[in-house]
């Protein structure tokens, strides 16, 4: 009876963390969350950008047409956009070991996000590129731009407020393979979600990070929603 | 100056390949502007692109002051293309750059310096009517504020040719003749060569000089406007006619489809031809169009008198007359003028 009682108190006690407790608990961690997402960011738009500027502008009516090239740098772009990221992530752990020389913890998260990441962004700027008018490109060609210049004034310019957009889902798609990555100990809100909310039952750091990243992406796509707007003059001169 | 040497541009390879341009020829003048018109698919942009070098040409020349510029490397052909302003037929600005901005672009690429830029760009705003919107966004400017702002640009580098593709297309028509008179403001004053595509043949009297029908990949006919408007064996002419819906002519008499240019005919034709006649000519429709000082006439006329005396008459005065569908009618039942009505037939 006793026993019981008071295992029924530690299984309380540890299932409903305190609330003065939980700043000390998710503070951190979503430090950890930010850290990720942030790393993870940085490294998609460099290598996702000039990704999507090869594919946009290899194809037929690109800048620079190679048929053969962007069959190729296309079908690797779908490789690692077919792969759901759980199993991707535990598809490339001796990679992510050799990298990074572990497997948990935020070094560890950011390889595998990062691989997900990138062909994800490329695909969305690749869209975006594609949506620029091809008479637009022609334009700046007859202006006597050189390739580097058209794509940068002429094609990402031109893209900017779709690309920001686009740039909002790609983040919001990074929180949430933070949190997945969290099942594996890369640490974040996630792994606190995982490790009390899921495991210990613990209903107050559930709900409590529930609305932590509900709050985050929220964040996120108001101030993507905002950036589109600055960046698109039609929205934001409207008098 | 610019001429184009047996142009040919073929699309594809081996069986599926496809003429779109065939062998063309064409000189355009400083201070002239060509009109080249032709239904869609005929090759127009296709021409266009060969011209500006954005496409290029499988054979022949594109020579730009004396320099054959077709078979240029791509970086050399990049400092050649300046000898050639593109105004494209959506303008096709940048949307996230003001109308200065949009201007300034082609010397931005060049890498001029931005005092030099800004100087020029203000002086190609004032040529083309717009300094009071330097700093308005595209979607805050009208069509033809848009054209205009692609015209600018097309001017930053002083090109030698103008080139513009269905640059009024779209537009309506007091846009139209805006822009229009705009193209020959600045032909006058900066000596350009233009070439000016478009497939409505409306604008064409009013801008060009001369013209020139692509169908099918060919130059079917080129001409000046006044030759070619009072050519009557010109399909090119009489497709620039504006159309007439001439009045019933009185019952007994016959139409008559007349034209005749200024250079060759007194301006009182009508009563000419009706004192040899004999009879009132009655006028059913008519326009007169001036040219470069040259008026060029177009009329529809009805009279009584058989088809060859109407012939006879109207050639004496130095008019070109073919009977209309009424005309063909009575001369048909008139048997005295038989070899004439064979004639008249093979008119229609
Ligand atoms: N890049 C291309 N590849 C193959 N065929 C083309 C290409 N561009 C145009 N064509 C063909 O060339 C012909 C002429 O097109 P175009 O020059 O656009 O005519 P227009 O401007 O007079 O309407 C059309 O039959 C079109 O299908
Ligand atoms: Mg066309």
């Amino acid at each position: 009876m006793g026993i019981n009682i008071s295992s029924a108190v530690q299984v309380h006690a540890l299932s409903d963390t305190a609330l003065a407790e939980l700043p000390s608990l998710l503070v951190p961690a979503l430090g950890e969350t930010l850290a990720m997402v942030g790393i993870v960011m940085l490294i998609v738009i460099v290598v996702g950008t000039p990704i999507a500027v090869a594919l946009h502008n290899m194809a037929p009516g690109g800048l620079f047409e190679r048929q053969g090239t962007y069959s190729v740098l296309s079908w690797i772009v779908n490789i690692g956009r077919s792969l759901p990221f759980l199993v991707l992530m535990a598809a490339i752990v001796p990679f992510t070991r050799f990298i990074t020389g572990t497997n948990i913890g935020i070094a560890a998260a950011v390889v595998p996000m990062s691989l997900a990441g990138i062909p994800f962004f490329a695909r969305l700027v690749e869209n975006c590129l594609r949506d620029v008018p091809l008479s637009v490109t022609a334009a700046a060609r007859a202006s006597g731009g050189s390739p580097l210049q058209i794509i940068r004034t002429a094609q990402l310019g031109e893209a900017v407020p779709a690309i920001l957009g686009g740039l909002t889902i790609n983040t919001i798609a990074m929180i949430e393979y933070s949190a997945i990555a969290g099942t594996i100990g890369a640490g974040g809100i996630g792994y606190v979600a995982v490790t009390y909310g899921y495991q210990r039952f613990d209903n107050t750091v559930m709900l409590a990070t529930v609305i932590l990243l509900i709050l985050m992406v929220t964040i996120v796509q108001l101030t993507g929603d905002a950036l589109v707007r600055a960046a698109t003059p039609h929205l934001s001169r409207r008098k | 100056m610019i001429s184009l040497k047996n142009l040919t541009k073929v699309y594809g390879h081996g069986e599926q390949s496809l003429t779109v341009l065939d062998n063309l020829d064409v000189d355009v003048a400083n201070g002239e502007i060509l009109a080249i018109v032709g239904p869609s698919g005929a090759g127009k942009s296709t021409l266009a692109q060969c011209i500006n070098l954005l496409e290029r040409p499988t054979s022949g020349q594109v020579i730009v002051n004396g320099e054959d510029l077709a078979q240029l490397p791509e970086r050399k052909l990049r400092v050649a293309r300046r000898r050639i302003g593109t105004v494209f037929q959506s303008a096709s600005l940048l949307s996230r750059r003001t109308a200065a901005e949009n201007i300034a672009l082609p010397l931005q690429y060049l890498g001029v310096t931005p005092a030099e830029t800004k100087a020029r760009v203000g002086e190609l705003l004032e040529r083309v009517g717009l300094s009071h919107r330097a700093n308005h966004y595209p979607f805050e400017l009208s069509g033809g504020q848009l054209q205009r702002v692609g015209i600018a640009r097309a001017l930053a580098l002083r090109p030698a040719v103008l080139l513009s593709d269905e640059a009024t297309s779209g537009l309506d028509p007091e846009t139209t003749r805006s822009v229009v008179s705009l193209l020959r403001q600045l032909r006058d004053d900066l000596d350009l060569a233009v070439v000016f595509i478009t497939h409505e043949m409306d604008t064409v009297l009013h801008v060009a000089d001369s013209a020139a029908r692509l169908e099918n990949g060919r130059i079917t006919e080129q001409g000046s406007l006044v030759d070619l408007l009072t050519d009557h064996d010109s399909a090119l002419g009489r497709a620039l006619q504006p159309h007439l819906s001439p009045a019933e002519p009185e019952a007994g008499s016959s139409l008559w489809h007349v034209t005749y240019d200024s250079r060759k005919v007194p301006s009182d034709w009508l009563q000419l031809v009706s004192a040899e006649l004999g009879e009132p000519v009655a006028l059913l429709a008519a326009t007169i169009q001036s040219i470069d000082g040259t008026s060029t006439g177009n009329a529809t006329v009805g009279l009584r008198a058989p088809a060859h005396l109407a012939t006879a008459a109207f050639a004496r005065h130095g008019l070109r007359a073919i009977p209309g569908e009424l005309a063909i009618a009575n001369a048909a039942l008139d048997h005295s003028s038989d070899t004439r009505a064979t004639e008249d037939l093979q008119w229609a």
